[in-house]
């Protein structure tokens, strides 16, 4: 059949798309349907099925501080993705308690999606309660004074702006905290 | 082995009888869409320099929130992509698809139309990015209206080069239409699901059609368009017809049907199903008989002509792109196995990997092209062969500098995010000399992106050169 594609134009068309649309489909429309849990919300109220807690979407002052970092670029940089690799959990941990790994059911609130491909900075899926507002005020003004050798830009125009940079720490406190996986929920503010 | 059939090429020579016919074309088209093109490649060259500065110096520009680094990279990525490579093959296409169909462009004007419009697309986009207008999806960074304009002029290029292969004089259409048919058709669908599809969809199920289209992207608009290129100049410089058409045949349509299940190899270890992780590695792995078979019909067309490749710079181009595109392509499929994933993903490899495919391979394709393209559609002659030469070598040795300082930083990267103990900081501190050397290798790439708006630029401005026998050969 395909031999004589290249003698009509009509004919090669039709197996272009063909051939195309059999893995184009199966693999963008159909996982979603057979995976349930890429659009049900976290939810867990068992502690022995691991960390308990509840996806709620986001407030509008979050969404305003999401539309910062993705303005921003910031997910160029991080990822938002606990992996499944030891050293990811332990890596993304915070004092002595390892990171639960990401499920898909933890972003069904996300668009755009923030999971990013690059590190160049350190994964955020946790960082929602690691650090206070005082702190991520003095880092976003100059990275340098916190952290020694960092290579991130400087944001005084975020710093600078009292309502942006509200809505930005607040969104960054709502990252991976639908899992409450801190024990006795020792979060910064 | 059946030989293909390229219209000019008969008996092992490039014959010089049809030749004469290239008078019917006027490549207008051709013409703005390669000129605005290299213009775009030095444009975002200076970006791509101040954010490999940026690594270096983090601090410099750093109060301007129109030139903070994640404000420039859309602009060096979608730049590169849609305002050098992706118009520089699409004049290319407006160049060889009429000279494959032996009759004109379609429709001149309608092509024009479409340079222009594309015009428009690229200085909004160089615009609208540094202002902080993102969508958020990686190779989707191009605001709504944007996006628009670039499905309408897709389709103006689509519309033209589909009724000029509708017409055409030749029966059988050699390897190159295939590709470029391909690619017109796969881009209309790939580039609307990352693009549009989307807004439909969150989280998981969005990353994944974000994740099929940049993968795509490169494999099923970049890779066809860029083969398409290749298969027509490598048979055209080494003078001899395309090894096999067979093998030209097995190499595309296992293309068209194994790249597109391989988008969630970006996600490995990720917030994604498993089974789905499998499937794309699975196919990741098939991906190497396209690229295998692909490779070997060149070398194959290649055999005896080697000692063309000396004097003639852009065959130099284009082997050199060959060999980054095996290359690239065995990288790949080794990044998707779980083990190798788990050290390279998410490290700076990664920018070392998809520079090789996009510089190193398809960008290499597309100057050799243009090399080769613009003295004769001018009826010229190039402007200078040592400056072609410089240009190549500025290239390759920046680019190598470029790939494999960062393999190496990115290996280096990823063994010590293995160990937890190391803590994040001192993985970025250890990563500054590979930074350094990336930058510096940069400033080659741009001497060599320099040296090729010149070059090109001097060639059309010096005027005819060729005397009227010279100018139909």
């Amino acid at each position: 059949m395909l031999g004589k594609t290249d003698k009509s134009a009509i004919g090669f068309v039709v197996a272009a798309l063909i051939f195309f649309f059999i893995g184009g489909l199966l693999t963008t429309v159909v996982p979603p349907m057979v995976d349930k849990s890429w659009s049900k919300p976290f939810e867990n109220n068992d502690p022995s099925k691991g960390p308990t807690g509840k996806l709620r979407p986001y407030t509008e002052l979050e969404l305003k501080g999401r539309a910062i970092y993705v303005k921003e670029g910031c997910w160029y940089c991080h990822t938002q993705q606990t992996r499944t690799i030891y050293a990811d959990t332990i890596r993304y941990g915070w004092k002595g308690v390892p990171s639960p790994i990401s499920t898909p059911d933890e972003f069904v609130y996300d668009s755009p999606h923030m999971f990013g491909t690059k590190r160049t900075g350190p994964d955020l899926s946790r960082v929602g309660g690691k650090y206070d507002t005082q702190w991520h005020h003095t880092h976003f003004r100059n990275p340098r004074d916190l952290v020694k050798g960092s290579v991130m830009p400087p944001f005084p125009w975020i710093a600078d702006n009292p309502d942006d940079f509200t809505a930005l720490v607040a969104y960054i406190q709502t990252l991976g905290r639908a899992k409450n996986w801190r024990p006795d929920n020792d979060y910064e503010k | 082995m059946a030989e293909a059939v390229q219209p000019g090429i008969t008996g092992g020579k490039v014959s010089e009888t049809l030749r004469p016919a290239e008078s019917i074309h006027q490549d207008t088209t051709a013409k703005w869409f390669l000129l605005s093109s290299i213009s775009y490649f030095f444009v975002v060259g200076i970006v791509a320099l101040t954010i490999a500065a940026k690594f270096v110096w983090p601090q410099l520009l750093g109060s301007v929130q129109y030139l903070t680094y994640g404000r420039l990279r859309p602009l060096h990525v979608n730049g590169m992509l849609f305002g050098w490579l992706l118009p520089a093959d699409m004049g290319l296409a407006y160049y060889l698809v009429p000279r494959l169909c032996g009759v004109k462009l379609w429709n001149e004007k309608l092509g024009v139309a479409t340079a222009i419009l594309w015009n428009v697309i690229v200085l909004g986009a160089v615009v609208m990015l540094p202002m902080g207008m993102n969508k958020g999806w990686e190779y989707a960074e191009l605001p709504l209206p944007l996006v628009a304009l670039v499905v309408v002029a897709w389709v103006m290029f689509g519309i033209n080069i589909f009724a000029t292969i509708g017409q055409r004089k030749y029966e059988q259409m050699y390897v190159s239409l295939w590709y470029i048919m391909g690619c017109i058709l796969w881009t209309a669908f790939v580039y609307v699901t990352g693009n549009v599809a989307v807004y439909f969809t969150t989280g998981t199920n969005q990353a994944n059609l974000n994740w099929m289209y940049v993968h795509n992207a490169v494999g099923l608009i970049f890779t066809p368009i860029g083969l398409a290129i290749a298969y027509y100049f490598i048979p055209r410089a080494s003078g001899a017809p395309l090894f096999s058409h067979k093998l030209s045949m097995v190499g595309f349509w296992s293309l068209a049907f194994v790249y597109v299940w391989t988008g969630a190899h970006h996600m490995l270890h990720g917030p994604i199903s498993q089974w789905l992780q499998t499937i794309a590695i699975t196919f990741s792995l098939m991906l190497l008989i396209p690229v295998w078979t692909v490779v070997y019909n060149f070398f194959a067309t290649m055999k005896g002509q080697w000692h063309l490749l000396g004097a003639n710079v852009p065959l130099k181009f284009t082997m050199s792109g060959v060999v980054f595109y095996l290359l690239t392509c065995f990288q790949g499929p080794m990044h998707s196995l779980r083990s190798v994933n788990a050290i390279v993903s998410k490290t700076d490899w990664i920018p070392g990997h998809a520079h090789m495919a996009l510089l190193g391979c398809f960008s290499f394709f597309a100057i050799a092209g243009a090399h080769y393209v613009i003295p004769r559609m001018f009826h010229t002659e190039l402007h200078s062969e040592a400056l072609a030469n410089w240009c190549f070598w500025l290239f390759m040795i920046g680019g190598l500098g470029f790939f494999v300082t960062l393999w190496l930083g990115g290996f280096w990267q990823g063994w010590q995010w293995n160990n937890p103990s190391i803590p994040f900081i001192d993985t970025v501190v250890a990563l500054k000399p590979v930074w350094t050397v990336r930058f510096f290798s940069g400033i080659l790439m741009f001497g060599g992106i320099t040296t090729f708006l010149y070059n090109m630029m001097a060639t059309v401005l010096g005027g005819p050169k060729t005397t009227t026998a010279k100018a139909a050969a």
